[in-house]
């Protein structure tokens, strides 16, 4: 009997143990990547001309193709401050679960991109180092030459955790070399979505399936679907961030014609295993909607000369045949510097948080092409870094067309994941021949953001 | 029974014995038991951001799992994965060990090659497989001239990530078996030769019998691993992939739960189901073991 039990407790611990290992407390749920620098806060100054205290910053972000860009800036502060900076990438997904791993008393990296999605419960836990007496005290930082919308992204109450690294704006990425080969017109700024089903139709059967006139994912959501929501006058989250109305009949209109675009693009049991920007390189598909931060991955592709961007099909609402106000929307959101709360020498990070955010770092980040300004009036620098390939249309969506920000709350990612599956779009999606389906996913996913508000 | 009074020698030996298991016992409070117990606790718990501020809400976590659909579906793929991996795994591991066994030209060739998935880390062998599986490019599909969605379509998905355990698995089961199959004396086969018996027969009426206790302990253990596997599903299916419903393991929800949706308690309660669950498979294992556990 006693063998019995020892079995059953040895066995039970191995498997609570396993589990306790994911528990909060756990010291090892940090697997990879987050190694912050052991902050060796050795009192000598060697090489530290500003006084700093701690020779070197880890940076943590999520996208590799920023990474370069990033680290020259990075290594100009490094010239004069005489810290080093390291620059690590985590992926998306990664990226927030070690994030808030590290922040429930794990290694924090130092200094970190905070993004609209999770910012407020940042702030709120003061996790986040409060930079509002640094901001004032800094001569170079001028709350009134930042985008207002992403400055306020990073604030609460009037205390700001964060200065905005950036902007963005989505467009429409073509194929010319697909769209000559099936004679099709290239897309113009006068399109409408019915225009972009049309031309997607005609490749996709030109080729007998072989091509696909468009790819989108459920996850393509900023760069693709929400826009539609916005043009045809729905709201994925309201101004209130307390509710949406992607369940009333504007959100299902919108949804309505990203159904009937899915009819004529990849099937998603495609684009689940080769991403839309996979397919779109390796020539499989004429169209998809990318993001500005994007847009370097596809200058520096194989064949980046066939590639061209146009600016957002709207949705004619009332039949004038126009692109009236309200028509054409780009979501938009902004990055934003934020360090951690606890590190060893705030002045140091904050500094370097300045130095990126002050004009010649954004200016340099334009110029590179990392991407478009936190701060205005680097757009023009950042339109000439990409010679040979016009990149102006990102900038006319936010000159022309009218722009929304990426619709958050407070957990945002409990929503998102949640429409994208099962239970919210992914059976509309997956087929998209039956329209019912999509209305119902529409009321589906009107309950799957109220509940998950209401959890929040 | 009375307590018999230690001498200083034996008081000695004690208390060297405590010291030296002390490492040992610290090491496990700290990471297994302390670590246990408080997900026990948070299961208990509404928690907060960051794990501040929980809330005890007594046993409404469970009694949300238990009325989930999610939940018993993730366990139900859990334990479809568990039918593919561990069955499958056991009988080629065997029959490979037993072919080991023989005189065969290049065995430790053999015995490296089928032992390497072993060495290579489980994310890289879930990502060359997801390549293998994909449905456009991939080899298996190119070779086969097919075009199945391996891995995105919900009635073949838990199959084909199924045999990826199979396949990473095999080589540790094998080593297991050809150290039980050493232990097996020589005689029994001389034996059995001399009185004329095939070698099938060989096979089902020595080895296997003679071979059971290695058997029981890799069903057992391979069980327990299968029940909690987690790596292979997060590697190879994408979150918007049609089959993930039909195909994430238990842990996998409650990964998703605990850290992507930073909603502690609930994934802690989750995590309690299977715990209990795994206890209640030990406790019949440990019932079949005295029936059909063959110890000379």
């Amino acid at each position: 009997m006693s063998k019995k039990l020892v079995a059953l407790l040895l066995s039970s611990v191995i498997t609570a143990g396993l589990v306790g290992c994911g528990s909060s407390e756990g010291a090892q749920t940090n697997p990879s990547g987050n190694v912050g620098t052991t902050q060796t806060a050795s009192s000598d100054t060697s090489g530290s001309e500003g006084g700093y205290t701690t020779d070197s910053i880890t940076i943590n972000i999520w996208d590799s193709n920023q990474q370069a860009g990033l680290q020259a800036i990075a290594d100009d502060w490094s010239a004069n401050s005489g810290v080093k900076v390291n620059i690590e990438v985590i992926d998306w997904d990664n990226y927030w679960t070690l994030l808030e791993a590290g922040a429930s008393g794990g290694e924090m990296p130092d200094v970190f991109w905070m993004h609209s999605n999770t910012a407020q419960m940042y702030m709120e836990n003061d996790i986040l180092l409060d930079l509002t007496d640094y901001i004032a005290a800094d001569a170079s930082v001028n709350k009134d030459n930042f985008y207002e919308g992403v400055w306020n992204l990073y604030s609460s109450g009037d205390r700001q955790y964060a200065l905005p690294k950036d902007h963005d704006t989505i467009a429409l990425l073509y194929n010319k070399s697909v769209f000559d080969k099936y004679g099709v017109d290239y897309p113009t700024d006068d399109w409408t979505w019915d225009d972009m089903y049309e031309a997607a139709k005609a490749i996709t059967e030109g080729s007998g399936g072989d091509v696909y006139g468009m790819a989108m994912n459920t996850s393509n959501n900023q760069d693709g679907w929400y826009n539609l929501v916005y043009d045809y006058g729905a709201q994925v989250i309201t101004d209130d961030h307390k509710g949406t109305t992607i369940g009333s009949a504007e959100g299902k209109a919108g949804m309505e014609m990203v159904r009937k675009l899915l009819t004529v693009g990849a099937p998603q049991s495609v684009v689940a295993e080769t991403g839309t920007d996979s397919l779109f390189m390796s020539g499989k598909a004429a169209m998809i909607t990318q993001g500005s931060w994007m847009i370097n991955a596809f200058y520096t592709a194989e064949n980046h000369n066939d590639y061209a961007w146009a600016m957002l099909p709207y949705a004619d609402t009332n039949s004038n045949g126009t692109c009236d106000a309200g028509e054409r929307y780009s979501a938009c959101n902004g990055l934003g510097w934020a360090a951690n709360a606890n590190v060893a020498d705030p002045k140091a990070c904050y500094d370097l948080i300045s130095y990126f955010c002050s004009e010649e770092g954004q200016k340099k980040q334009a110029q590179l092409g990392v991407t478009m300004g936190g701060l205005k009036g680097v757009s023009e620098d950042f339109s000439g870094a990409f010679e040979g390939m016009d990149v102006s249309a990102f900038v006319r969506a936010e000159e022309e067309g009218d722009l929304f920000f990426r619709p958050y709350t407070r957990k945002t990612t409990v929503w998102e994941d949640a429409l994208q599956q099962q239970g919210g779009f992914l059976d509309a999606w997956q087929n998209p021949e039956d329209s019912a389906l999509m209305a119902t996913a529409c009321d589906n996913a009107q309950k799957i953001i109220d509940d998950a508000i209401a959890a929040e | 029974m009375t307590k018999k009074k230690m001498t200083p020698s034996q008081k000695r030996q004690a208390i060297w014995g405590w010291a030296f298991v002390l490492p040992s016992i610290l090491g496990l409070i700290v990471l297994n038991y302390y670590p246990a117990i408080n997900t026990v606790y948070q299961s208990l718990c509404k928690t907060g951001d960051f794990g501040k501020g929980n809330i005890f809400v007594g046993l409404n976590n469970y009694k949300t799992v238990l009325g989930s659909a999610e939940v018993w579906q993730s366990l139900w793929n859990t334990v479809k994965y568990a039918i593919v991996e561990v069955p499958l795994g056991i009988v080629i591991a065997l029959l490979l060990a037993v072919l080991m066994q023989k005189k065969l030209a290049g065995k430790t060739l053999f015995r490296t090659l089928f032992f390497l998935p072993m060495v290579c880390a489980p994310a890289a062998v879930a990502m060359v497989w997801k390549w293998l599986y994909n449905q456009q490019f991939g080899l298996l599909n190119n070779v086969f001239h097919t075009n199945v969605a391996w891995i995105s379509d919900p009635k073949i998905a838990w199959i084909s990530v199924g045999i990826i355990g199979v396949w990473s698995i095999i080589g540790y089961n094998m080593v297991l078996f050809i150290g039980g199959l050493q232990e097996i004396p020589k005689d029994y086969y001389e034996a059995a030769q001399i009185d004329g018996a095939s070698s099938i027969r060989q096979f089902f009426s020595i080895t296997v019998p003679l071979l059971s206790p290695t058997t029981f302990f890799i069903v057992q253990t391979r069980i327990i691993g299968a029940l909690t596997v987690f790596d292979l599903m997060f590697m190879v299916m994408d979150k918007t992939n049609l089959a993930l419903n039909k195909t994430q393991s238990i842990v996998y929800l409650f990964y998703t739960y605990a850290f992507t949706n930073g909603n502690r308690g609930y994934g802690a309660a989750i995590v309690m189901v299977l715990v209990v669950f795994i206890m209640i498979v030990t406790f019949f294992l440990q019932k079949l073991e005295k029936k059909i556990v063959y110890y000379n």
